[in-house]
Order: C-alpha cells, then structure tokens, then sequence
C-alpha cells in the first residue's frame, strides 16, 4: 500500500476446517470482495479460531490498523467475545468489529451451494454497509460502595449478616421489631429433625451483636432508597426506646409497671408491660418503652421505671433518630406472615375456645411461652384429643390461593409435641393434600403415622368447627370428630409492608404478593434490579434450611460483585438519549423494562441512567424523535443493514 | 409464480430467537436461503420504521421473532413488541401492504425445529401473496 490512509474494511473469511469452506465457495466471496473498493484487506484463514488463527487475526489487525474489521465466520454466540477481545488487544475498539454468521445461518441451513454463497455475500454485503456507520463503544466501569444493608433480623438476614462481615463487608442490620430472631425465634423444635431453633439462633445471636462489621438499628424502619446498583443511600428512621444500652434486658422495671397489654410476641396469648423485652436473652438484651401506652408518656401520671431500675438506664428524653447508610447492596430478609384463619368463617377461629393456630400452638410448647411450654386448655388441662387442620386458610378463594409447601410439616409436628408431653393423646390430622418434599419430610411423616398420628383426608373446603358437648366439633364431607383442642396449619403470606418496600426500592412484586426474583431459576435472590437481592421467604414461602440458602446466595452474588478496590463493569451496548433531540415526550420512561430513564423536569429532558441500562433498545425503538441511539445497534446501523441485505 | 422465492427478513433478538436459528442451523435444519436474519439484542428494539424500510428495500415479507412471553431477557421488552405488531399489523393495509407479509412469533433457543417451522412457514405464505407491489407510500427510513 502506498497511501498512508487507514484501510476502511478488514474482511476475514473463516473455512472453520470444512464446515463453512466445503459448503460455501469462500474463493468466490474473497474474490467478489476484492472488486469492492470499500474493503482493502480480505483474509481467507481456515480456522480463526485456532491458536494460529487467532495470532494470524490479531497480528493483521494490530499491522494494518483497520477502521473496521468484519469476520464472517460462526454465530457470534460462539465466538464474538473470543474476536473482540482479540481486536481490543490489537487496539481496535469493539464497536468497530462484527461477526457474520456465515455458518449457523447460512452454510448449515443452505444445501445447495451456489445459494449459500450468494446469501453469504448478502449478510457480508450488510455487514460492510453498517461497518460505515461504525461508532466507538466505550467500556464503562463505576466506583461502588462494598457494605451491605440487610432489611430483616430474622434467620436470612443475621446469615447474610455474618456471611457479608466475614467477606470483611461492614453490614447494616435493620430490624423493625425491637430485637432480632424473627419468626424462628417464636418455635423452640423445627421439623424434620426437631432442630432447636434457640440452640441454632442463640450463638449467631451473639455473634452478631460482637461483630465491629455488624451495626445493628431495631425498632427502626427503613423510610427511603435512593441511588443504583453498587451506591445507594438508604434512609432508616430508628424509633427511641427511652432505654440506654446500659440496660441488660432484667426484669425489674416490668415489675413495677402498672401497665398491661397483651403480648405480641406471646402472640397476645399472654400480657407483657409498657416497658419490655421480647424474652429474656434477646439481642439486644434492653428493653424498651411502648410511649402509646406507658402513663408517663399519657400524662406524666408514673415513673415507677425509673426508681426500680438499678442501672440508671430510663431515658423518657430520647429521641426517634435518622440514620442514613450509604451501601452497595441491599439484601431483603423482611420474612413471611403467617396466615390468619379468621378469614375462613367456618373454622371457629377466635370464637371457639381452645382453637389455636399452629403458631399459637407452637408459642404453648415454648419454654419462654405463655403457659411455660406445657401444652393445655383455657381451664387449665391437658388435653386428651388434638385435632390438626391443613390449609385452614389455604388453597381457597377466599383465603391463600396457593400451598405454600411449608406448612404440612409444621402441622405433623403438632403430634410429636404433643406425645412428648401428653403420651396419650390422639392427634388427628385432617387433610385435603399432603406435601412432605424430600426423603427427610417424608420420614418424618412415616414417623408420625408410627408414632399413632391419625391422618384422615377429606374436602379440607367442606371442614365446619362449631362447639358441641363441651367439646370441639369438626364435620366435613364424611366425617365427625369431636375434639378438646384444635390446631389450625395457615399457609404462608407476604409479610407486611411488603408493598410499601417494593415501590420504595423501584422493585418488582410477582402475583403472590411476595417479592419477584430477576430469573426464578438463574437469579432466584436476585430482585429485579440489580444490587438489590431478596433473602428468606421474602422471595416465598421457604422452610429454614432454604431460607439460609438463599441468604447465603444474596450475600455471594453480592459480594463477587462489589469488590474493594474494583470498579463494576457496566454494560456496554446501552442506550443514551441525545439532549439536543428530546423533546421530554417520556415515552421512553413508559417502556424501558428496567426504570433506567428519568426525567429531568427543569431542562424537559429524559436521561438514560447507563448504570441501571441493560441495553434492550426498546426506548430507542419507541422514541419518536430519534433522540435514544441504541449503542451498536442505532437506527442508522440498522437500516444499513437491511438495505445491505436486499441489494448486494 | 412457482419460481418465486419471496425474499423475508427476519428481525431475531439475540437471547432467544437468535439461538433458535444457531441450533437450527447446528441440526442442519434447512430453510430457503432467501430468509436473511437481523440480529437486535430485544425484539423491543424493533422499530416499526425497520419494518417499512425492509418492504421498501425489497423485503415481500418480514418477521419479528422474540423470546416467548415471560422468558423476555429484558423482562417485558418482548410485550412491548407484540403491541406494537398488533398496531403496525393495521397500520400495513393502508400503505396497500397485505398484513400477512408481517408476522411475530415466540422462538426459544431451544426451539430449532419451531424456527425452521415458522420461518418455512412464512416463506410459503409469502410465496402464495407472490412478489410484494408497493402501492401505497412507503416513507424514506431514517431518522
């Protein structure tokens, strides 16, 4: 070459041994090339890909400097990334190489050869027409924030706590009750095993609460998100608990408060104080001041706390305070709600004496319970007949329409409890469908039926619980029992605030109310925006076991992402919207699956927020005035390309 | 008219279309060398204009081919392509364009066989409405 010009056009030909090069005449294309005038190097190679192939590819590139470099080869599925990366290294800038799917597309899909070699030079033919409109496409990479907040104290979030902190993470714990433990702090013995749930909890507990990485905020909620993947700034409003830390979490102070409301840990199966802990051992140990009740608060009528604490530590003073965290990540562990069967008219549920959700069941046999773990009825006995029913509030109209598969173990569990204490008691389990997923529940079902639990099946819809002889009655379609004691299983619902939390982090919900994972196979705790993952039955209704695995799993992804010292990666082929052109029409904003576009009100713009951009081009195919250019794929690309295809 | 052999351009998203043909072609699942793919990374990025242009180009039929509904990798991008084919669908009548020549359809990149089915497809139906006159006015792409 003469001229000191950069060539436009590289076009290299791959034979891929024999399976382009027998089925396509690659000589005729080299050939039909060489009469262009808009490509100066043609390349036929008969394996690109190999290690020769490769050098061969980078070292034409790195000698002749083209504009653009166009490989008609296999699917770029196969093998672009290999090429890009290869022109990169030569210092040819990605937006400026294309593959041609010359063998998937064409040579495999076209027996007769004369025809493959005509659409082969169509598709390059394309390719070269785009290659003019080439643009450079910039890698993109952003400072993020490594800490981690977890939404949720119950046994996701204090295991994504601990897993984050020992990645050397610092963690944000915010909890909205008053200490943490969650749902599995209010059981004692976990089905299949009968896992003691203290025993599980207790350390992890600790281990939490002396964790320098670990900042723990209860009784606090978090009131607003703002910011993307890897920088967020999160608001918590942390309510005061007129409680120091001082306070060791005795007894004291509840003695001589003149105070009673019914419990809600005790699940108002017993009555606790104004001023209060959960149960004794809880983290953190203090206890606080319910200000709506406590007659300080009401009119300054008690300070009965204060004279009987033996550490100082009422502070009637203290403040709410706003605590703003700046994290990378946000993991979800907000947990599940239980059913509530009251819903269901014909299940007698806060009507009929001695009729208990498996909860409340639960509560009876716990040692910090309301009856000190010994299972009776409302005059004080044992009872000599248990009756169990599945999905009370389930797998119905008008209650959970869904199993949430879960439950079915909890309610066979109710027999083992109740033998351990009461050997003779009948325990009768009335069912529709049974769900025991797995060898280990299916044992302990076997286990159940060894151990003389009753399992009786009928229309769980048909099931009417109504007083009778002093005795429970339960009738269904073919059957009667009368009964001392009824235990209702509820299936598992959406915790509260759910919703309020979903729109607060722009996240998606899925139809069961629960929060919507990104993929439910491939992302199933990732939300649906990136950095923000969904622990624990946040995600739907999950026994412990997966419940710690998918805290687990967000903390994984979470930290592999946001790496100290590393920059993310951003996509690359996003979309960006020219201020010159946006007329703020906002119809990019109603399409954009991903909420990437916002709108700036003062200069009447819409901006693409690149760090959220997956690169989809739907905007760009929506927008009516041109101003959203889908990078590598642009308008102008794209009509060359179909002009290129039909006129060769 | 038995020797026409209708010229279709196929717009394929990348995740799932795309790869339908790569298997396709992977099982040597033939289909007639007039039917030319255009990758775009969603089948949302399809803009009508891109349509119009491959019938003013030369294009006798043109195919929108998308992840199905749910399996979007971009989430709902493949939805906002249906609705707009329902509207571009009506709008072909009057540019004197019979709306057979445009067709949706749901490839996964699983899928080999059903994309050689409707690309095949396609192309019969094409081949029946023969060669596509433009009538109408057909406005310049480009934006």
């Amino acid at each position: 070459m003469t001229n000191v010009e950069k060539p436009k056009i590289a076009l290299f030909l791959c034979g891929c041994s024999t399976n382009i090069s027998n089925l396509i005449d690659l000589d005729a294309i080299a050939e039909w090339a060489r009469k262009r005038e808009d490509i100066d190097i043609i390349e036929v190679h008969s394996l690109l890909c190999s290690p020769d192939g490769k050098e061969f590819f980078k070292q034409e590139i790195a000698r002749n400097k083209p504009e653009n470099v166009i490989i008609a080869a296999c699917s770029p599925h196969q093998h672009e990334v290999t090429f890009q990366d290869l022109a990169a290294e030569a210092g040819l800038n990605i937006g400026h190489i294309q593959m041609v799917n010359i063998r998937e597309h064409c040579a495999w899909v076209t027996p007769d050869k004369v025809k493959a070699t005509e659409k082969a030079k169509s598709l390059i033919n394309a390719a070269m027409m785009r290659a003019e409109l080439a643009e450079d496409i910039e890698k993109q990479t952003m400072i993020a924030n490594t800490d981690v907040l977890i939404i949720g104290g119950g046994i996701a979030g204090i295991e994504a706590s601990l897993i984050a902190s020992k990645a050397g993470r610092k963690v944000f714990i915010v909890e909205r009750d008053i200490s943490l433990g969650g749902e599995i702090i209010k059981t004692e013995e976990i089905a299949p095993n009968m896992a003691c749930a203290p025993c599980l909890l207790a350390p992890r507990l600790s281990e939490v609460r002396d964790d320098p990485n670990i900042t723990v905020i209860t009784n606090a909620v978090v009131t607003e998100v703002l910011g993307f993947l890897g920088n967020f700034t999160v608001k918590i409003h942390k309510k005061a608990r007129y409680v120091d830390d001082s306070c060791i979490g005795c007894d004291a102070c509840f003695e001589v408060c003149p105070v009673t409301v019914p419990s809600e840990f005790n699940l108002e199966l017993s009555t606790r104080n104004a001023i209060y802990t959960l149960f004794p051992g809880a983290v953190p140990a203090m206890a606080v001041i319910d200000k709506d009740i406590c007659k300080h608060f009401i009119d300054d009528s008690c300070n009965a706390c204060i004279g009987a604490c033996p550490f100082g530590s009422i502070n009637f003073d203290e403040k709410d305070e706003e605590i703003v965290a700046e994290v990378g990540a946000i993991v979800i562990a907000t947990g599940f709600e239980t059913g509530d069967p009251s819903v269901i008219e014909e299940m007698g549920y806060r009507k009929i004496e001695n009729v208990y959700t498996i909860r409340e069941f639960e509560r009876l046999t716990c040692s910090n319970g309301p009856t000190g773990s010994k299972i009776k009825l409302k005059n004080g006995e044992e009872p000599t007949s248990i009756a169990v029913i599945h999905c009370a509030d389930s797998l119905r109209e008008n209650g959970i329409p869904y199993c949430s598969g879960t439950c079915c173990i909890r309610a066979a569990k109710v027999g083992e409890l109740a033998r351990k204490q009461i050997p003779d008691v009948r325990v009768i389990n009335i069912h529709n469908d049974l769900v025991f997923t797995g060898p280990a529940a299916n044992d302990f079902y076997r286990k159940q039926l060894d151990g003389g639990t009753e399992f009786v099946k009928t229309d769980h819809t048909s099931i009417k619980i109504y007083e009778r002889n002093d005795k429970i009655a339960i009738e269904g379609a073919g059957i009667l029992l009368e009964v001392d004691m009824v235990v209702l299983s509820t299936g598992v619902k959406p915790a509260k605030g759910t919703e309020a939390l979903a729109e607060m982090l722009n996240i998606d919900i899925g139809k069961n109310g629960f929060f919507q994972s990104d993929h439910e196979l491939l992302h199933a705790t990732c939300a649906s925006v990136d950095c923000i993952y969904i622990a624990g039955s946040a995600a739907g209704p999950c026994d412990v076991a997966e419940s710690v695995t998918r805290a687990q799993a967000t903390v994984g992804d979470a930290i592999s992402k946001l790496v100290p010292g590393r920059e993310i990666e951003l996509e690359m082929m996003t979309t960006v919207i020219d201020e010159d052109k946006c007329g703020g029409c906002k119809l990019c904003i109603t399409v954009c699956p991903f909420k990437a576009i916002e709108y700036d009100a003062e200069e009447n713009i819409s901006k693409v927020i690149e760090a959220i951009c997956r690169g989809c081009g739907t905007c760009a195919a929506t927008c009516p005035s041109g101003a959203a250019k889908a990078k590598y794929f642009t308008d102008k690309q794209i009509f060359a390309e179909i002009g290129g295809l039909l006129n060769v | 008219m038995s020797d026409f052999n209708p010229k279709i351009v196929a717009f394929v998203c990348n995740w799932c279309s795309y790869a339908g043909a790569d298997k396709a072609g992977a099982l040597k699942l033939n289909y007639p060398a007039n039917v030319k793919l255009i990758r775009v990374m969603c089948s949302g990025r399809v803009d009508p204009q891109f349509v119009m242009d491959a019938y003013r180009e030369g294009a006798d039929g043109v195919m929108i081919l998308g992840c199905h509904p749910g399996d979007c990798h971009y989430r709902t991008g493949n939805v906002k392509a249906l609705k707009r084919y329902k509207l571009l669908k009506k709008t072909l009548s009057q540019f004197g364009i019979n709306d057979k020549r445009l067709k949706l359809d749901w490839v996964a990149a699983g899928e080999a066989a059903l994309f050689q089915k409707v690309v095949n497809d396609m192309a019969e139906t094409v081949k029946e409405l023969g060669p596509l006159h433009i009538t109408g006015y057909v406005e310049q792409g480009g934006k």
